[in-house]
């Protein structure tokens, strides 16, 4: 299928799902058309519903993060299987994701919990401030360091980075199995870490969805200044050089756009794993492998992923329905597991 | 200005290694195809990719047409100097048309995108190259020697004043082999410097204006065929002993074939 139609497609596909979403939540069922106007009685455009006006904006809030965090996860993992030329390449190789939860747990930890029961209670007004800045700061950190130990003389070595990622993201899981394990002592605190690692795209606030909204802006900004670029690099690194491509110039763009775009997502939304790999997948197999098709399209198609799931599953199990990072873990793992046994030639091969 | 690609005492090391290529010098003249030979490990393809700017010397210099090759931004180096390498490191899954397009990057504009200025490019590339019947082939689809036609088109594509070719018959059957180097005559002929790296001394002797010889990265000799394939001058530099013939060209110019006999 050609980039055009699929694009008209994701986006049918995504406005209906959003607006079937403003209808179903764990709680109340309001209907389509309530829900509709409830989220334009938001822009002013509509009178506010009687009864479940507050309901309906919540479920805004939480398909606004749905969408932003699907976008990013899967520009992030398009942008990172381009630059390191490879199908498995994916947010977390790079430490964003574990540095992330280190940063938030660290967050929770000090605060001393974090969760539904502080935005109710509002006990702790910073309390998602806080948690998401630490989280950026984890990421942001892991990603430079992995990013740094993998440059040389000005140049970043993708072997080096792969290797450097995996150790950078050991070192990260032993110390948040340390937060948790000295957390355990305290009920609040060991669920608040737990809900954060499973995922979570309910209760954020409209500053964590405008940080969410302005990274993944900034990211994918960057698209038309590296999807040719990329194409370019599917040949070898030396051979783009010599067609005049600054290499080192988009090798840093494309990295530092990915690592932001993926950072923000899991510093709002909790570790959300797979999208960034499987997304850009599939986007890849039912369209064109090139860069300019793919990076685009991955704006519409993660968010019709992750709502999608979540709209399915909500429908389904109603108040009973898991975890975004579960579901997508559930889904992911396998995926994951297709495409190596797929690659198994090449994997021998190398 | 003059119109050349020049070589100035250029050595060139890996990092931590000893210089693989060691104040060789050279020039490669608008209109005329120069051979580089040598042995294995004499530093021929690093040569080449320090030509094409895609190394750094650490001591020398490299000027095309009178400017630093060091001094060109990427794209700039791109419309002046293109390298067709031996192999790419991986096939993409593109159409013949689309990959060539790839030789027009350091002419597009700020947005990347492509005009009809760069389509009647391509077009041109793939017809001089004699590949436009392939256009719409995909790459991975493609013979060798169209694979390796398909390259130069690439580069013809970038529309720059010298080519840079390495190794281009290494795979190709002696048909092939014959086409390719009657493109990079060609080629020549039709005003751009053509510089190869190759193996094959015979080719070498048959299209070259100049062959440059090359051992422990530095010129053992340059000149024309009939002066630098002999006996007294390939004997030493590859430890082998050769029989000769020779016939003469169009030109009337001597060509020496040369056929590697025995070890020393």
């Amino acid at each position: 299928m050609s980039a055009r139609p699929l694009a008209i497609l994701l986006t049918l596909l995504l406005a209906g799902i959003l607006v079937a979403s403003l209808g179903v939540g764990s709680t109340e069922v309001v209907g389509v058309a309530d829900g509709v106007r409830g989220a334009l009685a938001m822009l002013g455009l509509a009178e506010p519903l009687e009864q479940y006006q507050v309901l309906v904006e919540l479920r805004v809030t939480r398909l606004l993060a749905t969408v932003g965090v699907g976008a990013a996860l899967a520009l992030s993992g398009a942008l990172l299987q381009g630059v390191f030329r490879n199908d498995l390449a994916s947010p977390a190789i790079i430490g964003v994701s574990s540095g992330a939860g280190l940063g938030a747990s660290l967050a929770i930890l000090v605060i001393g919990g974090y969760g539904p029961r502080f935005m109710i209670e509002n006990a702790v007004g910073f309390g998602p401030v806080a948690v998401t800045a630490s989280a950026l700061v984890g990421a942001a950190s892991c990603a430079w360091l992995v990013t740094t130990l993998s440059t040389a003389n000005g140049r970043i070595s993708v072997p080096m980075l792969l290797l450097v990622g995996i150790a950078v993201n050991a070192i990260a899981a032993g110390l948040l199995a340390a937060i948790q394990s000295w957390a355990l002592r305290d009920f609040d605190v060991s669920q608040a870490l737990f809900s954060w690692v499973f995922g979570r795209l309910e209760d954020r606030s409209s500053f964590q969805v405008g940080l969410l909204w302005s990274g993944l802006v900034a990211s994918a900004l960057v698209i038309p200044f590296v999807a040719l670029e990329l194409d370019l690099f599917a040949t070898g690194e030396e051979d783009a050089r010599s067609l005049g491509v600054n290499t080192s110039r988009v090798k840093l763009l494309t990295i530092l756009a990915a690592s932001a775009a993926a950072a923000i997502a899991v510093s709002v939304a909790g570790q959300i794993s797979f999208i960034g790999l499987v997304v850009p997948h599939v986007v890849r197999r039912i369209t064109s492998a090139s860069h300019r098709a793919v990076l685009p399209l991955c704006l519409l198609a993660g968010p019709v992923f992750l709502a999608g799931t979540e709209l399915v599953q909500r429908s389904l199990l109603g108040g009973a329905h898991l975890q975004p990072g579960v579901t997508m873990s559930l889904l992911g793992g396998p995926f994951f597991l297709f495409l190596l046994v797929r690659h198994r030639r090449e994997l021998r091969a190398w | 200005m003059v119109k050349q690609l020049k070589c100035e005492g250029v050595t060139y090391s890996y990092p931590g290694g000893a210089p693989v290529v060691d104040g060789a010098s050279l020039t490669v003249e608008r209109g005329e195809l120069l051979c580089i030979i040598g042995p294995n490990g004499a530093g021929k393809s690093t040569l080449l990719k320090s030509m094409a700017g895609l190394l750094s010397v650490d001591e020398g210099a490299i000027m095309v047409d009178g400017l630093a090759v060091s001094s060109l931004g990427p794209r700039e180096r791109a419309r002046t100097l293109a390298l067709v390498p031996q192999f790419l490191d991986a096939i993409p899954p593109l159409s013949v048309g689309n990959f060539v397009m790839g030789g027009r990057y350091g002419h597009l504009d700020s947005w990347r995108r492509a005009d009809s200025a760069d389509c009647e490019a391509v077009t041109g590339a793939l017809l001089a190259a004699h590949v436009a019947e392939l256009g719409e082939r995909l790459l991975g689809e493609l013979s060798g020697g169209q694979r390796q036609r398909v390259l130069i088109a690439r580069a013809l594509a970038q529309a720059a004043g010298y080519l840079l070719v390495d190794e281009p018959t290494s795979s190709l059957d002696p048909e092939h082999q014959l086409g390719v180097f009657s493109l990079l005559k060609e080629l020549a002929e039709s005003g751009r410097g053509v510089c190869v790296v190759t193996h094959d001394l015979n080719l070498a002797s048959q299209f070259a204006d100049k062959v440059a010889l090359m051992q422990s990265g530095g010129f053992v000799g340059i000149g024309t065929p009939a002066e630098l394939l002999t006996a007294e001058v390939l004997e030493p530099v590859y430890g082998a002993h050769f029989r000769f013939d020779s016939w003469s060209s169009a030109d009337d110019e001597e060509r020496p074939v040369v056929v590697p006999w025995a070890l020393q």
